[in-house]
């Protein structure tokens, strides 16, 4: 929220409020002369503090009010995005981790084979989640979102969630779960339509049983090793 | 003013109470409105927070003595540092002071992790919302910090104890608050996470990193606290077992815990019912520390008196934080199972449980023990006295231990080691170990813990140096550059691995540090000027007493000349004691040290005559007490390294890395010389040959002074008293010779202590007979309750389903394009 990228929406409320706050320890400075300096300082400081007290009730009560549905100070996808970025980051991270573990011999192979795996499709699953957030795409799912829906129903922020171990922006706040992108495997559970990891067998929510993998392109249900959809050949994230 | 503090005070309850319902309201109808704007009211919360804080701060630096809180902690003459201390110097204040640094903690938590972990949000802010809703009532019903005189307020204030008249007032309750309030934020995190349901392991990655900041600045609040009762309270030692300190130990256990079992489930996914176990007992353990030391169940030289209708509200509080949380835990036991099986007890899971239970074990130990003369009180209605004896008979075999697994740990691999692959890497730690222990004994040092804290001090060292160069070696190998830039770019790619070994090199130097009060030495002596007395191999000359006075007190100082023993002046020492206008009967006593890697040589004017111009000093040699700080600092090096944002980019983490590098091996220079000095001074002498009176006492009336209580009220065992010409402690230690010299036996003497004294409290640990040896056998009973407890959690694990389908997984999945670029990725990053 700098005030670079404020030049088009003029003053910020909080910028209004903070100017406030600075006047009045300002005209605090002026009134309270021949006080010692400390008391002075630490009177304008409260002043200031204040001035912030006004801004988190801004904060607080202007979502209450808005128009939108969610009141996002940056592109939501961007943020989803980052947050991504850094859990891949991290993943990778810890492949090279027992990696070098396997080098320094501290490991068998069998186990390391084992361990490397598991990241691995961790990592897979986050790439894939990624390249369903991507930022053109999701401008054009949200004006499609826009377009195509009712009204009441909410844009999301999490848009084109997958699935994932690291469901990181899962349904809590959007009103509706964003639809996944094309060629996504869903897992999502048909009692409860919480989202699961792709080698989910149970819904991690309601224990229900989770159904043969249903290609999200075209709809067809394809066996639970099933690389590919037999409909349309899209990838479906399983392995063979 | 007062009638503002208190309307913000009330306006941050009702705050907090919008934010906890509009969250739950929110999260329940997905409500993105009502989130939102729940997680505004918590930063409205802080704000408030933040101007109360002004307003008192306020009122302490102009002196508002209306309120009776700044009248009772303040005074006009304070300097203003100690003026603005006063805020947290009390009960009242300091519960405000702890709502404040919660509303800011919590605040920016929520505002880092409100895009990664959406889901949990909600109910981390209606948690820490709850929670500051507690304390706010706290304050509103009881402790009021605003509250003013109802009649004409007095014209000046009570001033600050003199003893917090400190420096490491000003820094040591906020970081140890810090600590504290910190562990809220994994709770919160912990609470959220169950009742999402959302317990995969990202929750626990947002948790890591609050705990090692908060279990940061527990660490770093605990070392000051030992800095300012070495410098301050003048009886030699830095930890006395106090509730207080124990209070702050507890949590501190736990959370070192945690952060080892949670790697645990990071790589494993075991473990996990453990971990949600462990965050919330920190955070209880929390509770329970300030509940002991603010309600006044325990007695404790920092405890803010006895008050009947907090410990009620914090028990009832206390009790539903622990039925919600494991009324939770249980509701959510089938997503809690582990993913995976204990394949050996040769493996590093096997180590970290076993450094769980060694770690559980302490903090059950720690707790019981501060909380027996309690118990014993409330059951037979006499309350004994657990003092550092007790405390140290157990906890030097259980941190040895614990030095042990620190070495042995990262030797092991993940699911199991192979015979050979241990002989590998066990071979080199041993041997230094094993030469680190020869060196002590060749230097002559025959205390067994001591000695042995050395040997495996070696041991701990060889196996990181191990893991240092054998990395920096395979690292050399893949990129073909010097060794040097290798184990640079280790350490900026693995911060958290490499950071934590720094962490254990400082913890290494810490138990170094303890080790050497095994072989410490201290004598009195009664000096008049011109006289001398040799202590160790340090002689010192009382030169004369002078009293001075500046605004606020009076400074009665002893002018001391250091010589070496073979004469030559080492230099000039002044202990003094201080007394405080506003307190004159409570004097502080200003020790004088002289800092050498090797040894500290401490003096305290425990008593003087101006008059006569004689004084009683008690001279300490402590061995190795620096390498404590030195331990710590490097503790705080490792922990931020461990800390550095994964985007911090090569260059940075290079830089660092180098830096890091460059203090491990120079402390490690640094280490042998040290060692080496430490021994050779402790040979010394140890009698008078000056004109001054060495006061003589045997090995035994020694021993004995430390079991035998003083009658001061200072809750410390005889010998190490530090108050001003203490009669009770003169009367305790004359009796003990007298006895002594009578020729009656340690057991005879103590026998005859109890029956003049009517009962066993003026012993530091109670005798092990009777219905006491309840207390002497809970170690081992809680040594093998919890043995019990891992033996059936590990039993489990290795019964347990193996879904190996999880994990066994093939590589390939996801399509051949997105393996191909996870590859790529793989080899881009070096």
């Amino acid at each position: 929220m700098s005030s670079a990228i404020s030049t088009d929406h003029g003053l910020r409320p909080w910028q209004l409020f903070l100017l406030a706050g600075m006047l009045a320890a300002t005209a605090v400075v002026l009134v309270s002369s021949g006080r010692s300096t400390s008391s002075v300082v630490v009177l304008s400081v409260t002043v200031v503090a204040a001035s912030l007290v006004a801004v988190a009730a801004y904060r607080s009560l202007s979502p209450l009010v808005s128009p939108e549905d969610l009141v996002p100070d940056a592109p939501a996808g961007s943020r989803t995005r980052a947050a991504l970025e850094r859990e891949k980051a991290l993943v990778l991270r810890s492949i090279k981790e027992i990696e070098f573990d396997h080098a320094m011999r501290k490991t068998a192979v069998g186990d390391f084979e084992d361990m490397r795996d598991r990241l691995k499709v961790r990592a897979v699953g986050l790439l894939r989640q990624l390249d369903s957030t991507g930022y053109r795409e999701a401008v054009e799912r949200d004006l499609a979102a826009r377009a195509g829906a009712g009204v009441g129903v909410g844009v999301g922020v999490g848009v084109g969630v997958g699935v994932g171990v690291v469901a990181s922006a899962a349904a809590a706040v959007p009103s509706r779960p964003p639809a996944p992108g094309p060629g996504v495997l869903s897992r999502a559970c048909q009692e409860c339509d919480t989202p699961n990891a792709p080698d989910a067998r149970f819904c991690k929510a309601c224990g229900a049983g989770l159904a043969a993998p249903m290609c999200v392109a075209c709809d067809t249900v394809n066996e639970l090793d099933a690389r590919f959809c037999k409909g349309c050949g899209a990838p479906l994230g399983r392995p063979a | 003013m007062a009638t503002l503090g208190q309307f913000l005070l009330l306006l941050a309850f009702v705050i907090s109470a919008y934010a906890a319902a509009s969250s739950v309201a929110g999260a329940r109808r997905r409500n993105g409105r009502l989130i939102e704007s729940g997680i505004g009211a918590l930063y409205l919360v802080a704000a408030v927070m933040t101007v109360a804080t002004g307003v008192i701060v306020h009122a302490f630096v102009v002196g508002d003595f209306t309120i009776r809180y700044v009248q009772r902690y303040s005074e006009s003459a304070q300097p203003l540092g100690y003026k603005i201390a006063s805020y947290w110097g009390g009960l009242d204040g300091s519960i405000m002071f702890w709502v404040f640094l919660l509303s800011l903690f919590g605040a920016s938590a929520v505002r880092i992790n409100r895009e990664r972990h959406r889901e949990l949000i909600p109910y981390v802010v209606a948690t820490l919302s709850t929670v500051q809703m507690f304390f706010l009532t706290l304050m509103i019903v009881h402790n009021n910090p605003f509250a003013t005189y109802l009649t004409e307020s007095p014209a000046a204030g009570q001033g600050l104890n003199p003893l917090l008249q400190n420096f490491y007032m000003a820094i040591h309750p906020p970081t140890m608050y810090l600590g504290f309030v910190g562990m809220t934020i994994p709770f919160a995190f912990c609470i959220a996470a169950l009742i999402t349901g959302h317990l995969d392991d990202s929750w626990l990655r947002a948790v890591r990193r609050w705990t090692m900041i908060s279990w940061f600045f527990l660490s770093l609040g605990l070392t000051l606290g030992m800095i300012w009762a070495y410098e301050e309270l003048g009886w030699g030692g830095f930890w006395g077992w106090d509730p207080v300190e124990n209070a702050g130990l507890l949590p501190w256990f736990t959370a070192t815990a945690f952060l080892h079992s949670v790697m645990v489930q990071e790589r494993r996914g075991m473990l996990r019912v453990w971990n949600v176990t462990l965050v919330i007992t920190t955070f209880f353990l929390t509770l329970f520390g300030t509940f002991m030391t603010r309600s006044g169940v325990v007695q404790s030289v920092h405890a803010f008196g006895e008050d009947r209708q907090l410990a009620l509200m914090f028990t009832v509080f206390m009790s539903a934080v622990l039925i919600f949380s494991f009324a939770w835990v249980l509701y959510r036991l089938p997503l809690l199972k582990a993913r995976n099986e204990l394949d050996s007890w040769a493996s590093k899971e096997a180590a970290f449980l076993a450094n769980n239970w060694v770690l559980l074990f302490s903090a059950l130990f720690v707790l019981f023990a501060t909380m027996f003369p309690t118990l014993s009180e409330s059951l037979t209605g006499e309350r004994l006295t657990v003092g550092p004896p007790f405390f140290n008979t157990w906890m030097t075999p259980v941190g040895l231990i614990l030095l042990l697994l620190t070495g042995v740990g990262p030797l092991l691999a993940w699911r199991t080691s192979t015979l050979a692959n241990m002989r590998q890497q066990f071979l080199w730690p041993i041997v230094s170990g094993l030469t680190a222990g020869a060196l002590t004994i060749g230097l002559g040092i025959r205390v067994w813990s001591s000695g042995l804290c050395f040997a495996l001090s070696g041991f701990v060292v060889g196996t990181i140096a191990q893991e240092f160069i054998r990395g920096a070696a395979v690292r050399q190998q893949t990129t073909g550059t010097d060794l040097f830039t290798a184990m640079v770019g280790l350490v900026s790619r693995n911060k958290r691995r490499y950071g934590g070994y720094m962490v254990h090199v400082g913890i290494v130097l810490m138990f170094m540090g303890f080790a050497g009060e095994g072989f410490g030495r201290d004598e009195q002596a009664l000096l008049k000027p011109g006289q001398q007395v040799q202590v160790d191999r340090y002689v010192l000359r009382l030169d004369a007493i002078r009293a001075t006075e500046d605004s606020q007190k009076q400074m009665v100082t002893g002018h001391i000349t250091v010589f070496d023993d073979k004469g030559s002046e080492i230099g000039k020492m002044y202990p003094a004691k201080w007394f405080y206008r506003s307190r004159p009967q409570e004097p502080t006593t200003e020790v004088a040290i002289r800092r050498t890697l090797a040894e500290d040589l401490y003096i305290v004017m425990a008593g003087f005559e101006l008059g006569e111009q004689s004084a009683s000093v008690e001279v300490h040699v402590n061995e190795l007490v620096n390498w404590i700080w030195i331990g710590f600092g490097l503790m705080a090096l490792g922990t931020g390294i461990a800390l550095l944002p994964e985007r911090v980019l090569a260059l940075a983490g290079a830089r660092v890395g180098a830096e890091a590098t460059a203090s491990v091996l120079l402390l490690c220079l640094l280490l042998a010389p040290a060692g080496v000095l430490a021994q050779t001074a402790s040979v010394g002498q140890g009698a008078g040959t000056g004109t001054g009176t060495l006061v003589f006492r045997s090995a035994e009336e020694r021993e004995l002074a430390n079991e035998i209580m003083c009658t001061c009220g200072c809750r410390l065992p005889a010998g190490t008293c530090g108050m001003m010409n203490c009669e009770g402690k003169a009367a305790q230690l004359g009796k003990i010779k007298a006895l002594v010299a009578k020729g009656l036996t340690r057991e005879q003497v103590i026998d005859t202590f109890v029956q003049e004294a009517g009962g066993q409290f003026i012993l530091s640990r109670p005798k092990d007979e009777g219905y006491h040896r309840l207390l002497w056998l809970m170690p081992y009973t809680l040594a093998a309750l919890t043995a019990v407890g891992l033996a059936v959690i590990a039993r489990r694990w290795a019964t347990g389903r193996t879904e190996a389908s999880g994990l066994g997984m093939p590589a390939a999945a996801g399509d051949a394009g997105l393996q191909q670029r996870l590859d790529d990725e793989l080899r881009d990053l070096d």
